[in-house]
């Protein structure tokens, strides 16, 4: 009896006591480079049947910077022990991370997987190319509401893997709107063998927010990749590599300051491609369709269409807009407009102003108008009434033009005339001014005749002794003719003595017969002593004849010598 | 009695000017430009001509789409004041809005915009008669020139100096004319049955060369020559107001 009793405490015991759960993890390598691909596996052993396992990465915490993903697990039916298998790539930072205490949900019950510790450290010989690693592109800057950033994860193959597949892509971004443009795509030649998938992230909140990307791909060991397999056929022989980003990502508002009118929300950096016109030679009255193109790198699709005003010219009226393709980089807006005159006429400005996010500017943008004909007549009055049917009834503000306000009354004190006629061709002016400087030329001319000759008084002198000698010319002439001999001589003599005083600068009382000959060398002094002897007979006795004496035309063609005399 | 009705009259002219003068402004502000054109006609041609009336003509005569009417308004406005501030965004607008073509202006016509041509012609001659009487007052007195006078000599050449490339521009920019009719062609020939070369506009501003055989050799603002008939344009330099294209000559 006691040794029954003995036996069933024994077995109450067994039964009472606790079901102890065994869970054991290796780290594969225990200590890893930053970065490093590494292997995790946990191996739990109960005392009873697990069961299939539940969720089983759900609640798994990897610290931050670690990519850790589920990659295989072994849980048979009739067992009480389960395998699982992780890929995991260290963080880059270096010291020890944690893994905190997590469960593992089967079937039949829950095991609590102790914390796990990761070291890593740079001491590890590690190289990077040789792995398969995944980078993430995206602009290390601020970024801007409503901007549309494009990124791309980049899978680069290394030298002893290539990355054949990708995965699972897992985005967490609050504050952005994310969409993936292209999946899977390869890398371009120069960034070597891999793969890329591309997005668009559109920031819709200011403010700092974070943004975390995970996904895994699929990276084969060796040259595997040059034999790919088929599309739709399971590689076994591949390995997972999870791969996981987080980055704080600060987005503002688009600067009010600098900020245009004409601003509708571009980000990015554009070029006005052009415009295009349904018809060129519209008559007037006729609609016509004008598309602007708009192409470049930005936020297209988030483009209000630019307001484009009608005026005297040209009516304008909304238009449906029909867009491109994406692919394409372009957006068009459509207006239709309406001409209102005939004749050669500029379409109506289309501009707009773009934010560059790179260099925190704003840039104008202006479609080149384009010319066109217009035939057809214009109505007798044209109203400037606005053609837009949301507009309200009232109260609307008239088109802006191009023309000022009249203002007839202003007036300026300097610029005053008719439009007829200039000054020059008014008569009287050009004659005025030519006898006004005829009259200056006229008095220029009368001084300096006069300073010249007040600077040379000789050429007066000389012209009065020429008088003198022609006077004394004609009366000895005359006297000659009488037959007044003493006369004769008296005028000979005068007209003589007028012409060598006016050569000596003297008196002409003063000259004698010795001047006469300096002035006139070579005169016969023996006819010169007579002329003065007669001409001055009452002065001195009489006395004889000298040869020659007496020749009155030998004694005229003396005084006509000097008269002659320069 | 007689002079207190002059008086009276006097005093009431200038109001019935000045209501005119607003009532043409309040036509054309509530959109009746017809009548706008007709009260700033009458208003030029009772009061004359000035920059500002021409030019607010103008706006009125763009208004009822008669280009060439308002280009020949604000061309001339401009000869009278060539900063009118009306008739430049006239011209602008008409340039960049309306389709004209309005020949590039060079920079010697730049320069003589600065100022009208009458002004550049009293400041040449101003400056030449200066010069002339440096030179000849000391001469008349028969004394040597002064520093004063020296500098006044400069002074008085460099301002003629300054004057010639006015003078020259303002030559130039008077040889120029407004296409009154629409449709023209430009000939190739001064003869009626020319071979048309290209179409100008009405409004388009052309400089001209030389008449001949009732026509006019133009240069148009893209360096085309040709011949247009004499009644096709106008030329800027006239009387205020547009000439009426479409009154009957007298028999």
């Amino acid at each position: 009896m006691g040794r029954l009793l003995a036996v069933c405490v024994g077995l109450a015991l067994g039964l009472l006591a606790r079901a102890e759960d065994r869970v054991s993890w290796e780290i594969t390598p225990r200590v890893t480079a930053p970065g490093q691909p590494f292997r995790l596996q946990i191996v739990v052993e109960s005392d009873v049947v697990l069961g299939a396992g539940q969720f089983i990465s759900r609640e798994i915490k990897p610290p931050r910077g670690m990519a850790l993903r589920l990659s295989g697990q072994i849980i048979r039916p009739d067992s009480n022990e389960a395998t699982f298998n992780f890929s995991g790539v260290a963080p880059e930072q270096l010291g020890e991370h944690v893994i905190p205490t997590f469960n593992l949900r089967f079937t039949r019950k829950a095991v609590v997987v102790p914390e796990i510790r990761l070291r890593v450290s740079d001491q590890v010989t590690y190289r990077r190319e040789a792995q398969a690693r995944a980078e993430l592109v995206l602009p290390d800057r601020v970024l801007f509401v409503g901007e549309l950033v494009r990124g791309a994860i980049r899978m680069r193959g290394g030298e002893d893997e290539t990355v054949v597949a990708s995965y699972g892509l897992e985005s967490l971004a609050e504050g952005f709107s994310m969409a993936v443009t292209a999946e899977r795509q390869s890398l371009p030649d120069e960034l070597g063998q891999g793969l890329q998938t591309t997005f668009d992230l559109t920031p819709i909140r200011e403010g700092v927010g974070e943004f975390s990307l995970n996904g895994i791909m699929l990276v084969q060991p060796g040259e595997a990749w040059l034999k790919m397999p088929e599309p739709g056929t399971l590689n076994q022989g591949g390995r997972d590599r999870p791969f996981t980003f987080r980055r704080l990502l600060t987005v503002a508002h688009v600067p009010e300051r600098g900020r245009p009118p004409e601003w509708n929300g571009a980000i990015g950096r554009f070029v006005a491609e052009g415009l295009q016109v349904s018809k060129e030679e519209p008559e007037v009255g006729e609609p016509i369709r004008l598309r602007a193109i708009l192409i470049g790198e930005g936020n297209l699709d988030r483009i209000l269409p630019p307001d484009v005003r009608g005026d005297e010219t040209w009516d304008v009226l909304p238009a449906t807009e029909r867009r491109q393709n994406r692919a394409e980089d372009q957006r068009m807006f459509v207006y239709t407009l309406v001409p209102r005159l005939p004749g050669k006429l500029r379409t109506p400005p289309v501009r707009l102003a773009a934010f560059d996010p790179t260099t925190k500017t704003f840039s104008r943008l202006e479609f080149t108008p384009l010319e066109l004909t217009v035939t057809g007549n214009a109505p007798a009055q044209v109203d400037l009434v606005t053609a837009d049917p949301a507009a309200p009834a009232a109260g609307q503000p008239k088109p802006v033009t191009g023309l000022a306000t009249p203002a007839p009354n202003r007036s300026s004190p300097f610029f005053r005339g008719s439009p007829a006629t200039s000054l020059g061709d008014a008569a009287g002016f050009w004659p005025a001014n030519a006898a006004a400087l005829g009259l200056v030329v006229a008095a220029m001319t009368v001084t300096g005749v006069l300073g010249y000759l007040a600077a040379h008084p000789e050429i007066r002198r000389r012209r009065r002794a020429r008088a003198a000698m022609r006077a004394a010319l004609a009366e000895a002439e005359a006297c000659r003719g009488r037959g007044d001999a003493r006369g004769f001589a008296v005028a000979v003599v005068r007209g003589l003595q007028a012409g060598v005083a006016a050569r000596l600068v003297a008196e002409e009382q003063a000259m004698t017969q010795s001047d006469v000959e300096r002035v006139l060398p070579g005169a016969d002094r023996a006819r010169l002593d007579d002329l003065f002897l007669r001409a001055h007979a009452d002065r001195f006795a009489p006395a004889a004849p000298a040869a020659g004496a007496g020749d009155a035309a030998a004694d005229l063609a003396l005084l006509r010598r000097l008269l002659a005399t320069r | 009695m007689k002079t207190f009705a002059l008086l009276l009259f006097c005093w009431l002219a200038p109001l019935a000017a000045a209501g005119t003068a607003a009532s043409a402004e309040q036509a054309y502000a509530r959109g009746d430009y017809a009548e706008a054109v007709e009260r700033w006609s009458a208003e030029i041609r009772s009061e004359g001509v000035t920059a500002a009336r021409l030019a607010a003509l103008g706006n009125a005569e763009w208004r009822l789409g008669r280009k060439g009417r308002a280009m020949v308004c604000w061309e001339r406005a401009r000869l009278i004041d060539p900063r009118d501030p009306v008739a430049l965004a006239g011209l602008r607008h008409a340039h960049d809005v309306g389709g004209v073509e309005r020949p590039q202006a060079s920079a010697v016509e730049e320069y003589a915009a600065f100022l009208t041509a009458d002004l550049w012609l009293l400041l040449s001659v101003a400056a030449f008669w200066t010069t002339v009487l440096c030179v000849a007052v000391p001469r008349l007195r028969r004394r040597p020139a002064g520093e004063v006078n020296q500098w006044t000599r400069v002074g008085a050449l460099t301002v003629l100096a300054l004057c010639a490339p006015g003078l020259w521009g303002g030559r130039v920019l008077d040889a120029r004319a407004v296409v009154r009719r629409p449709d023209v062609s430009l000939r190739l020939t001064p003869t009626q049955f020319g071979e048309p070369l290209r179409g100008v506009a009405e409004g388009d501003v052309v400089r001209t060369e030389r008449p001949f055989n009732g026509h006019m050799r133009v240069r148009t603002a893209d360096g085309k020559t040709g011949w247009l008939r004499a009644g096709e344009i106008e030329t800027v330099r006239g009387p205020g107001l547009p000439a009426d294209l479409d009154q009957k000559a007298a028999p």
